[in-house]
């Protein structure tokens, strides 16, 4: 049921098109919230109306299920609109972002720790391709995940990304503070990353170069107060950069699920280890010991045929413990 | 006099024969060409009236009419001067009592008397000798494509001198001595497998490719050697045999890239450049059909570097080809059907700039620039790509290694064997290769164990495979398995062909 103080908020921020600080002066009035006349209250019940013919609903800052951690942040947006599992909104939130040229293999560690810290946390990211794809990727499949659109609710940026928002919106929840048909401006990634900040508690930071966006998003989490998490890389590799900085100046350094869970006080699962026996437990080891291998370097240290050395690999990676860098390279997961 | 002479165009890869009538007759001197033949025949008048004064014989003042039959064949092309030439002769009288009715006259004239060798020589053999003809007078520089015919006289011309000194019997010109056919004795390319330096996984699955007769895509940066790993291709595949060769040397006849030995003896390797046009991929023309690229590449490899640099539209018109082993081409002048089964091989950077997905080095391509790279080749083409691989980069020590790999003989002789039990397994029905096999193949011949289908499965939810996937990697386990000589699919087969996949949808 929406009140007669959320349809002023609903009128000044979608109607009348101030969804900011400016709105909030508006709604204001003497001695509490202005009361709408009758023209206001039938055009913002119209847009109501409107909007749930297409399924959006709209949480004001007003609603009981306006997210908390929002609503204190600095700059909240007075109205979201919204589409999916609109009870995610109450769930803990976790936020985890990268930049969109992400390494093949931070993308699967971020996919593993997303879909690790899915079982306790909504997984809150955006929809681009790289990071933020491995972390919708690895919350998918439980579907506790929302997705902060940088456009219109009912676009889809990047547009290529088209079946990845409708597998989102069937299992999960897709949020933005921009009206339907809006499109993107160069200022309305960094609007977003502010919302993605403030709903979460954590923000996981999986890559981001010098000048990355997802290192705004760190910056915004820093500024309401969120923890800082990234994921260490090696020195020279300019997609990490970003990340390493982040560390230097204090933000926790992932490698695991459990990194998180600890920051949280929270008692990880136990997990069933896939385990590695005979020569996969050797590959694996070697791997963990000496880093990213070239399949024949592994042959020849281990005196192994090559094939069966790429069949070996093959096992470990359906199981989830080495992974493919490129190049005939792998390295261990764990 | 009336004069009748044999001669023969090209339909395709087919000879179709067209009897030459010249007509000698008192009048008014004159010279005239009917039965629909194209500017090219027409030109012939000047060529064989300046070819017969210059070889020292008469061209008759008369009036003369020339036929071709049938009249509704459009002829085209030089090849038929010399059957003009000796029509006229004959029927001016100039031959004596020279019996030319059962030869088969094939050239083109020079002014000085001179014959010149023509296209498709030995395609019009076959047909003639399957058409009953047993003599036949050809260009002496034609003679090697015709030595391997057997079964037939033939006598190589230089000029038209020649000729008609053997028609009288002055001269008679010697037959063609006939060879037989050693299966690369003609080897033209150097390439073997041993000057291959490293790339011990690229290695592999050339030979796995190459015993099932699947098709290969190789994903590297510029520069490590991936074309010279496709060069070797032809060498690891089985020789040639003679039926082969001559369906091969047929082709290349027709399109006019026949060596001077005459017959092909290797596995043919073309490679078109990215710029190529979908006409001088699959075949085409003005009126008469010249076989494509495809088909030259029929019986060995086509080799495509930089795929996603090719025009998308040429990319999908391999589809059919790759399907039906043929591809069939219509123009004006007729509907032509060429053979096109051949071995595709592709090559390919990670992302326009080559450097995604390594470790040490920095991609600088945008998530856009990929997906457009990437996207030029459609699901469908690379669903008939059973094999991807990554060729390493390579370094300097690879490159001074004294280490000697493995020769082309050897890998050939697994291929062999490979192929032995897949000529068994494939006894009565349509179907060579593992690579052939469709879904009821797959079910009758590719059983897994319960533990390789566990793999599978789990593979599949691991590393989210497509649908099409699935029977890709199913092929390629079973060619593994007969490689290792195994009846059974066993697990580590199938981890083998799980891990030469790299882009399951692009």
């Amino acid at each position: 049921m929406i009140t007669p103080e959320e349809k002023v908020v609903i009128y000044e921020a979608a109607v009348a098109g101030n969804n900011n600080r400016a709105g909030l002066a508006a709604i204001r009035g003497e001695g509490g919230v202005r009361r709408l006349s009758p023209e206001e209250t039938a055009a913002a019940d119209r847009l109501i109306a409107s909007l749930r013919e297409k399924g959006i609903f709209l949480v004001t800052v007003l609603s009981e299920d306006y997210p908390e951690a929002l609503r204190y942040a600095p700059d909240p947006p007075l109205l979201l609109y919204g589409m999916g599992r609109r009870e995610l909104l109450r769930a803990r939130k976790f936020c985890i972002v990268g930049s969109r040229i992400t390494p093949p293999w931070a993308e699967k560690v971020g996919r593993r720790i997303s879909e690790e810290l899915s079982e306790r946390f909504t997984i809150v990211t955006g929809l681009a391709e790289g990071g933020d794809a491995a972390a919708i990727a690895g919350a998918l499949p439980r579907g506790d995940l929302i997705v902060v659109l940088p456009c219109g609710i009912d676009g889809c940026y990047p547009a290529a990304h088209a079946a990845l928002r409708e597998k989102v919106l069937a299992k999960g929840l897709l949020l933005s503070e921009y009206a339907p048909g809006t499109g993107t401006a160069k200022w309305s990634f960094h609007q977003r990353n502010r919302i993605l900040a403030g709903l979460s508690e954590g923000v996981l930071v999986l890559s981001a170069g010098k000048r990355s966006g997802a290192l705004i998003t760190a910056g915004r989490a820093l500024d309401c107060g969120r923890d800082v998490f990234a994921l260490p890389y090696n020195v020279g590799i300019s997609q990490g950069e970003g990340c390493n900085d982040l560390i230097k100046a204090g933000a926790y350094l992932v490698t695991s699920s459990s990194d998180v869970f600890a920051v949280y006080g929270i008692e990880p699962r136990e997990r069933e280890e896939a385990s590695a026996e005979g020569d996969e437990g050797r590959i694996l080891t070697y791997l963990r010991e000496n880093g990213e291998t070239h399949v024949a370097a592994l042959a020849g240290s281990l005196s192994l045929p090559i094939f069966e050395t790429s069949a070996l690999l093959s096992s470990l990676e359906i199981k989830g413990l080495v992974t493919k860098t490129g190049g005939n390279k792998y390295a261990a997961l764990s | 006099m009336i004069a009748k002479i044999i001669c023969y165009a090209l339909n395709g890869l087919e000879g179709v024969p067209v009897e030459v009538e010249a007509d000698v007759n008192k009048g008014v001197p004159s010279y005239d060409m009917v039965g629909l033949p194209d500017a090219a025949v027409k030109e012939s008048k000047e060529r064989v009236r300046s070819a017969l004064k210059n070889s020292g014989l008469l061209f008759p003042m008369n009036r003369i009419t020339i036929n071709f039959a049938p009249a509704d064949l459009k002829k085209e092309g030089a090849g038929f001067d010399l059957a003009i030439a000796v029509s006229l002769l004959k029927a001016s009288e100039q031959l004596l009592g020279a019996d030319v009715k059962d030869i088969v006259f094939l050239g083109e004239l020079a002014l000085t008397g001179d014959i010149r060798p023509i296209n498709g020589l030995l395609p019009i053999l076959i047909s003639a000798k399957s058409h009953g003809f047993t003599k036949f007078i050809i260009p002496a520089e034609n003679a090697e494509e015709a030595r391997y015919l057997g079964g037939a006289e033939i006598y190589p011309a230089a000029s038209l001198g020649d000729v008609v000194r053997h028609l009288v019997g002055m001269q008679p010109i010697l037959p063609l001595e006939m060879k037989e056919f050693v299966p690369g004795l003609h080897r033209k390319s150097s390439a073997d497998l041993k000057y291959v330096k490293g790339q011990p996984i690229a290695r592999r699955a050339l030979e796995i490719a190459v015993a099932g007769g699947h098709n290969l895509l190789m994903s590297g940066p510029p520069g490590t050697g991936k074309t010279m790993l496709a060069r070797c291709l032809p060498t690891v595949m089985p020789d040639l045999t003679f039926e082969e060769a001559l369906e091969i040397t047929k082709i290349h006849s027709v399109a006019g890239v026949l060596g001077e030995e005459g017959i092909v003896t290797e596995r043919p390797f073309r490679t078109p450049h990215h710029t190529a046009t979908t006409v001088s991929m699959c075949g085409g023309g003005n009126k008469i059909v010249h076989p494509g690229e495809i088909s030259l590449a029929h019986g060995g490899v086509l080799f495509l570097d930089e795929l996603p640099e090719y025009k998308r539209s040429t990319l999908e018109a391999l589809r059919q080809p790759l399907e039906d082993g043929c591809i069939t081409v219509s123009r004006a002048g007729g509907t032509f059907t060429y053979p096109a089964r051949f071995m595709l091989c592709a090559s390919m950077n990670p992302c326009p700039c080559g450097n995604y997905g390594s470790a040490d080095r920095i991609c600088t391509c945008t998530p856009a620039e990929i997906r457009r790279y990437r996207r030029k080749i459609s699901g469908p083409l690379l669903d008939r790509i059973d094999l991807q691989v990554e060729v390493d980069n390579i370094t300097y020590d690879d490159l001074t290694s004294e280490d000697v790999n493995e020769d082309s003989a050897a890998v050939q002789e697994r291929v062999n064997a490979a192929r032995r039990i897949q000529r068994a397994r494939f006894e009565g029905c349509d179907i060579h290769t593992n690579a052939e096999m469709g879904e009821k193949e797959i079910q009758e011949f590719c059983a897994l164990t319960r533990e390789g289908d566990k793999i599978l499965r789990d593979a599949f939810e691991r590393m989210k495979l497509s649908a099409r996937a699935r029977a890709r990697i199913i092929k390629v386990a079973r060619t593994i398995a007969d490689l290792d000589a195994s009846e059974e699919i066993l697990p580590k087969h199938v981890f083998e062909a799980v891990s030469y996949r790299l882009y399951d949808k692009l």
